[in-house]
């Protein structure tokens, strides 16, 4: 069983809580409000940037270009190690049409791996940049159902005081009638 | 009947302490948990090229450790092999790029999800990378060099019986 804190009591009777160095509160409503400007700020000087960032980013190809960086690097990466290799082995008994053979191999390679990489590049690109459309609508629709939560809070709030202001206007009028007819009825009597 | 009085209309203890506690709590909010939220985006956004290049050089590595691990004379010798590695170390690349960008773009969106206060996945981008699969065109340069290292072995093994067999004619197994 949780054992609550021995509360340090005041002299009124209350205990004293000065040393968690909570802020004093008088009017949480504007301090509502003015935390919802803040934090808002917040968003916009830390967050927008980025955000703006992102969804510059629907029609990005970096996957197409590196893919396309890449390939040409890795036919040169190839070509190094066949030709270690081959010093390695002492030529590995192939004929001059043999080696002939194998650069022609090599560069037919080449010319489909590029053409086979950068077409895969392309679709995986589209299909990289659909799903962070998909994300950015997600969290546009997020944060359009969150402003119009907080527009229908503000309403409601101006709508139940309207109708409040209303009932206390009428009940202050009836009153007033009130008190006047009683009047009026005890200078009759 | 009296007028009403704007004292009576004053928040109470409860609802001033409420107040009070949650802004000592959005308080300690803006003073831990946003710069570390600041920081968690910048990082999503400046290590996208940090993450393709070590998914890159994972599945570099990958193809070298398969392809060249082991190399021989037949497979030096072989037509196929250097434009075999050259597509095989494009096409697991390729792959490693794809599997970076997906994980940069992953932290990109959670930090942007969770600074509009949205529901954000907890799967980081780096643990995106481990998910890099052998490509076919990987496995494909594979299995040529196995071929290749397995009529290696079949010859080498039809040798060791062919002297056998002459060892044998000549009596030198008793």
């Amino acid at each position: 069983m949780a054992v609550r804190q021995a509360k340090n009591y005041t002299s009124s009777g209350s205990p004293n809580y000065d040393a968690l160095g909570l802020p004093d509160v008088q009017d949480p409503d504007k301090v509502f409000g003015d935390i919802l400007r803040e934090d808002y700020a917040d968003y916009i000087n830390n967050f927008r940037g980025y955000e703006n960032r992102l969804l510059g980013m629907t029609d990005d190809t970096t996957l197409i270009d590196r893919a396309r960086r890449n390939t040409a690097r890795q036919a040169e990466i190839a070509a190094g190690v066949q030709k270690r290799n081959l010093e390695r082995y002492g030529g590995a008994g192939l004929s001059a049409a043999q080696i002939q053979a194998q650069k022609a191999a090599a560069q037919r390679g080449n010319a489909l791996s590029m053409t086979n990489t950068v077409n895969n590049a392309r679709m995986r690109q589209r299909d990289i940049n659909q799903a962070l459309l998909r994300d950015l609508i997600g969290i546009g629709q997020g944060i359009n159902s969150s402003s119009l939560a907080g527009l229908a809070t503000a309403a409601q709030g101006q709508s139940a005081r309207d109708s409040a202001y209303k009932n206390a206007k009428s009940s202050y009028r009836s009153g007033l009638i009130g008190m006047g007819t009683s009047i009026l009825a005890a200078f009759a009597i | 009947m009296s007028k009403p009085k704007a004292s009576q209309f004053e928040a109470g203890e409860s609802e001033k302490a409420n107040a009070s506690i949650a802004l000592a709590q959005n308080n300690y909010f803006d003073e831990v948990y946003m710069p570390k939220q600041k920081e968690m985006t910048e990082a999503a956004f400046r290590d996208e090229k940090t993450l393709m290049d070590t998914a890159e050089g994972r599945a570099n590595a990958d193809t070298f450790i398969a392809l060249t691990e082991n190399p021989n004379r037949n497979a030096v010798a072989a037509v196929n092999t250097q434009a075999d590695l050259a597509s095989a170390l494009s096409d697991m690349s390729l792959q490693g790029t794809t599997q970076g960008i997906i994980g940069a773009r992953s932290d990109q969106t959670n930090a942007i999800k969770s600074a509009n206060k949205l529901q954000a996945d907890t799967q980081t981008g780096l643990s995106q990378i481990a998910k890099i699969e052998n490509t076919e065109t990987l496995n494909m340069a594979k299995a040529n060099l196995d071929t290749s290292l397995g009529y290696m072995k079949g010859l080498t093994n039809i040798g060791k019986g062919l002297a056998y067999r002459k060892g044998l004619n000549e009596g030198k197994y008793g």
